[in-house]
């Protein structure tokens, strides 16, 4: 019986249900990957890259976007919806920046950015946006943040989260590898995002966008060979632990 | 009739058949039109099984033509998959024939060229025990065409010393539970089987008020009616494309005695199973 609710966004079903924000959540899950660490003094975004078509500029498809200098975010969903919604909350950044003289915390664009998704599932003849985001940052005080957003408005802290195709996996094995030994230094919280994504991720290291914010600096893209060392280093660490194992049972 | 909160006028269905009697009077009288017309898109829709080297067609049904102790039928293109990189790697296998069809569902308007990339559901037997076959169907088999289907390939009286293993794919959300669906483990595998199939099934059953839909329920249908044992291993996905997460989600398949001896590398397999991934790759900018 859900056609009958699902028309308008508007409408309530007889059991509570707003189809459409569902289905919208449906929507995020075709889009490829993305993971979100928060290290101890690093915030890590890794997305799995969409394979680019050949006559395709790839510097236009980017999944990681910055909003103000110490506040990024990567998206997963309708690529539209997510230019909309970035460049509603970019313009935010700097207004708040200038009516108060201070940077946005992290908390507060995120806060922004789920108001704006919540009003679209309570307007008649608009649909949700089919994005949900993880945005990362470091505000005033030095401390690092991670949220999660979906096409309901709801917004959350997490220390790790993934979104996109395959979220859950991801979500499984931050679950069994976040550890406090495991985002002990940057460079560890980096290889923890990218064996996440290399769970999930279909051909390897060469399809991984990487992007850092450290404490007081500004945000950094990895290059394709500085993901490549990291995914050569880890792929040697687990031969290594695989040598191990075989050595101890025989 | 029913006004709704919008204004827009809904049909309540009625079980007292339609309201319309004039409708059908005039429906009856069918002129030669008509028959002709009716007459045509049945030939359109016709399910021809041939040889694709010589392209004859079949006289019998497939399986009257040979004989058969086990048929693995993969229905969608992660099943397609998963058996092209775990089954048909593992062994000679040689090609039988093939079903030519058309609907409204075929990206192709040529039905009678059928190139070696176009192949809708293409029939092979192992060449070291010519009783084993596989069916790869990647098309759409439309309500009307599955029984033709099943006349082309089982025959109007099927032997019953077979046994079958149907593979397909669903979207996760055709799935009916009290749980929602976010917090279901998708992908998943559901069997369902006939009454005659005695083994036991490498994963839970599909249970109640979930159904089987298309060609994988007519098979499975089929196969009840004529007490062929028969086993429908159906894996619930968030992911209809080809995606390397669901076709591994038919991996615990390989140990059931369905599969048993036709599965030899597993690495090597799944090696192929990654190279089939980047070559099927298709451009979409709406998704990111």
């Amino acid at each position: 019986m859900a056609s009958r609710y699902d028309r308008a966004i508007t409408v309530f079903s007889p059991d509570g249900h707003l189809f459409q924000v569902e289905y919208a959540q449906e929507a995020v899950k075709k889009g490829s990957t993305a993971v979100g660490i928060r290290g101890a003094n690093i915030v890590v975004l890794g997305v799995e890259k969409k394979s680019v078509a050949k006559l395709q500029d790839e510097r236009t498809v980017r999944k990681i976007c910055a909003l103000d200098d110490h506040v990024c975010m990567a998206f997963a969903g309708l690529t539209a919806d997510a230019r909309v919604v970035i460049n509603r909350a970019r313009v935010e950044c700097q207004s708040h920046k200038l009516t108060v003289e201070d940077p946005v915390t992290v908390e507060y664009i995120t806060r922004f950015i789920a108001t704006l998704k919540q009003k679209y599932t309570q307007s008649n003849g608009r649909r949700p946006f089919g994005i949900s985001a993880l945005i990362v940052g470091f505000d005033d005080d030095g401390i690092p943040r991670l949220y999660q957003t979906d096409p309901s408005g709801t917004y959350h802290a997490w220390k790790a989260n993934a979104i996109g195709r395959s979220a859950k996996t991801v979500r499984e094995f931050l679950e069994k590898n976040y550890t406090e030994d495991a985002i002990a230094s940057d460079n560890e919280a980096i290889k923890l995002a990218i064996k996440a994504l290399l769970e999930v991720v279909q051909s390897g290291g060469k399809n991984i966008e990487l992007a850092v914010i450290r404490r007081n600096q500004a945000l950094k893209m990895f290059s394709a060979k500085e993901v490549e060392l990291h995914v050569t280093e880890i792929e040697k660490e687990k031969e290594e632990a695989e040598k191990k194992k075989s050595k101890k049972s025989v | 009739m029913a006004a709704t909160f919008f204004g827009e006028v809904v049909k309540a269905p009625c079980r007292a058949g339609t309201e319309d009697e004039e409708e059908e009077d005039e429906g009856r009288r069918e002129t030669p039109e008509d028959r002709d017309v009716r007459q045509q898109l049945a030939r359109k829709r016709e399910v021809r099984l041939l040889r694709r080297q010589t392209k004859t067609s079949l006289e019998v049904s497939l399986l009257e033509k040979y004989s058969c102790s086990k048929f693995i039928i993969a229905i969608g293109n992660n099943a397609v998959a998963f058996l092209s990189s775990f089954v048909m790697n593992s062994g000679v296998w040689e090609e039988v024939g093939c079903a030519k069809l058309w609907n409204e569902w075929c990206r192709t308007t040529d039905t009678i060229h059928l190139s070696s990339t176009e192949a809708f559901c293409v029939f092979y037997h192992l060449k070291s025990n010519p009783s084993v076959f596989l069916c790869q169907c990647s098309c759409y088999v439309a309500e009307d065409q599955q029984y033709q289907w099943l006349e082309k390939v089982f025959g109007s009286c099927p032997r019953k010393n077979m046994q079958i293993t149907i593979l397909t794919c669903r979207h996760v959300t055709d799935y009916k539970t009290s749980e929602s669906t976010g917090s279901l483990p998708s992908p998943f595998l559901k069997a369902l089987k006939t009454q005659n199939f005695k083994d036991p099934a490498c994963c839970p059953l599909l249970e109640q008020p979930n159904i089987v839909h298309d060609l994988p329920a007519a098979v499975l249908s089929y196969c009840q009616v004529w007490k062929i044992p028969a086993i429908l291993y159906l894996c619930y996905t968030d992911v209809m494309k080809l995606d390397l997460i669901t076709v591994e989600a038919f991996k615990p398949i390989l140990s059931t005695r369905s599969l048993k001896g036709l599965v030899k590398n597993i690495p090597q397999s799944t090696e192929l199973l990654k190279k089939l991934m980047t070559t099927n790759e298709i451009q979409s900018n709406i998704y990111t």
